[in-house]
């Protein structure tokens, strides 16, 4: 097997493992208003928590590049919002319609978006040499689940099945194997790059947390409870990224 | 001048954390000639306080832990429960801050009772943040200051609503914020004479801070000025600490 072959399936494989964040809402039947409140606080605290570790790794290779990437980013989703908001017919998303379809729909391109930054990152690191590829295969496969979880936290209490659910996790973690290989070849090109990028995927998210997931949350649930579920999500997730 | 390399730490930490509390004059003396603040003014003052916090959350977070992620987060457990506690054991966890103007003795008393109690974690995080690097303490310090401003602003008009001199309800302002510099002496103390306090006391100031901008400061401040301002406002502040903490760290 030739080494790009290897790198698009390594990718491959860590864009599956994202679908796997949809299981534990196996559980959740019940659908109220408190569910999607805490569900969007456990998504904006994974969230913010996956951009504190994006902007680590993005000032490394340079922090200037990763803050002008994380202003475009936030701008980005800004000019998505006002299409969004523009648009004659209303937005529909897997059956949902109005403010909570439109949520849904950005939510998914927030994190396929956000992929792609990703997918750059595992192409440049598999760079280095493909000795320590399965080891960086597993361990972005296990970050991919929490961001799996985060998107069926926004979808899966406004009625979208697990399976679908783990169908737009998958979907939004695609863009990783395409953009690991071109990465891989020209790595030298994509390193320069990836600071602006993983900004770009840290701005995009922060802001979507900022502007979408907690307000809703603090509308329809109470300030502690939100507080405390975003804030473990949060700082969790750092920890758990920095053990990987 | 900013940064006093002859200064004692033990004073520079001083005389730091007494500038972030002295800033809360700065919320209670304009209303003696402007009348009461826009709770737009508010909002974003909070948002740029609540950006600042993330951002000096994320700097500890990523670069004070090292390898000691264990005591880490259970200091955060810690530092979460902490605000909680006190929030819950007061009645101050759901103070809505926004009810300037139907402002009653009891509320006063709890504005009050909140604003003392949030100066003691606030005094540990400048104490842990400064322990860590000079840039690093001074950075958190600009963070609380900016803080203190919003939160003088509504303490303020509480008290002046009820007839309180402009000096004494400055005054009230400031000493609300005292434990902030006690504590941030202390810590820093603590962890000089014992380093492996640190992770613990990391883990707790990015716990509190953490949960302090999400109880508090966001919610407050998306009901003061709606939602895509106080989000601009919020990222902005954060994207300038990571800048900022490029030059210390």
């Amino acid at each position: 097997m030739s080494d790009v072959t290897l790198v698009f399936l390594f990718a491959l494989a860590t864009a599956v493992a994202t679908g796997l964040g949809a299981l534990p809402f196996l559980f959740v039947r019940s659908v109220s208003d408190r569910v999607v409140a805490y569900s969007n606080a456990v998504a904006a605290g994974l969230m913010l928590g996956a951009s504190f570790g994006l902007v680590a790794e993005g000032t490394v290779h340079g922090r200037v590049p990763t803050v002008v990437g994380g202003l475009v980013g936030v701008l980005f989703i800004l000019a998505t919002q006002r299409y969004l908001d523009r648009d004659e017919e209303e937005v529909v998303f897997e059956a949902v319609r109005g403010d909570s379809g439109r949520q849904m729909l950005l939510m998914v391109i927030v994190m396929t978006v956000h992929s792609f930054s990703e997918g750059v990152a595992v192409g440049v690191s598999f760079g280095g040499g493909l000795t320590l590829a399965t080891v960086i295969t597993i361990a972005i496969a296990i970050h991919n689940v929490p961001e799996g979880v985060a998107i069926s936290a926004v979808l899966r209490p406004q009625g979208v099945s697990t399976a679908r659910c783990a169908g737009w996790s998958i979907f939004s973690s695609l863009p990783q194997p395409l953009m690991a290989v071109p990465a891989f070849l020209f790595v030298e090109t994509f390193r320069a790059v990836l600071p602006y990028g993983l900004g770009f995927a840290a701005g995009a998210m922060v802001y979507m947390v900022l502007v979408e997931l907690l307000p809703e949350a603090f509308h329809q649930g109470r300030r502690p409870a939100v507080a405390t579920l975003a804030s473990v999500a949060a700082i969790g997730m750092v920890l758990f990224q920095a053990w990987l | 001048m900013i940064l006093p390399m002859n200064l004692d730490p033990t004073l520079t930490v001083l005389m730091y954390s007494s500038l972030a509390a002295m800033t809360a004059v700065i919320g209670v003396l304009p209303q003696a000639v402007r009348g009461a603040p826009s709770p737009h003014a508010i909002g974003w003052a909070n948002a740029l306080a609540a950006g600042l916090m993330m951002g000096v959350a994320y700097t500890l977070l990523t670069a004070g832990l090292a390898d000691r992620l264990a005591q880490g987060g259970v200091g955060a457990v810690l530092g979460i429960l902490f605000v909680r506690g006190t929030h819950a054991a007061t009645g101050t966890g759901e103070l809505d801050l926004t009810r300037l103007h139907e402002a009653g003795p009891v509320y006063g008393y709890k504005v009050l009772l909140a604003d003392t109690l949030h100066a003691a974690h606030e005094g540990i995080a400048i104490g842990a943040a400064m322990s860590l690097s000079l840039p690093l303490g001074i950075s958190m310090a600009v963070a609380l200051a900016v803080h203190n401003v919003p939160e003088a602003m509504v303490l303020g008009r509480v008290l002046l609503g009820q007839g309180t001199g402009v000096g004494q309800a400055a005054g009230l302002a400031v000493a609300t914020n005292i434990n902030q510099v006690l504590l941030a002496v202390v810590t820093f103390a603590v962890i000089t004479a014992a380093p492996a306090m640190l992770p613990w006391v990391i883990g707790f100031t990015v716990g509190a801070l953490l949960y302090l901008v999400l109880v508090e400061l966001l919610p407050e401040a998306y009901r003061q000025a709606g939602h895509t301002s106080i989000a601009l406002v919020t990222v902005v502040a954060m994207g300038m600490v990571v800048l900022l903490s490029g030059l210390g760290l």
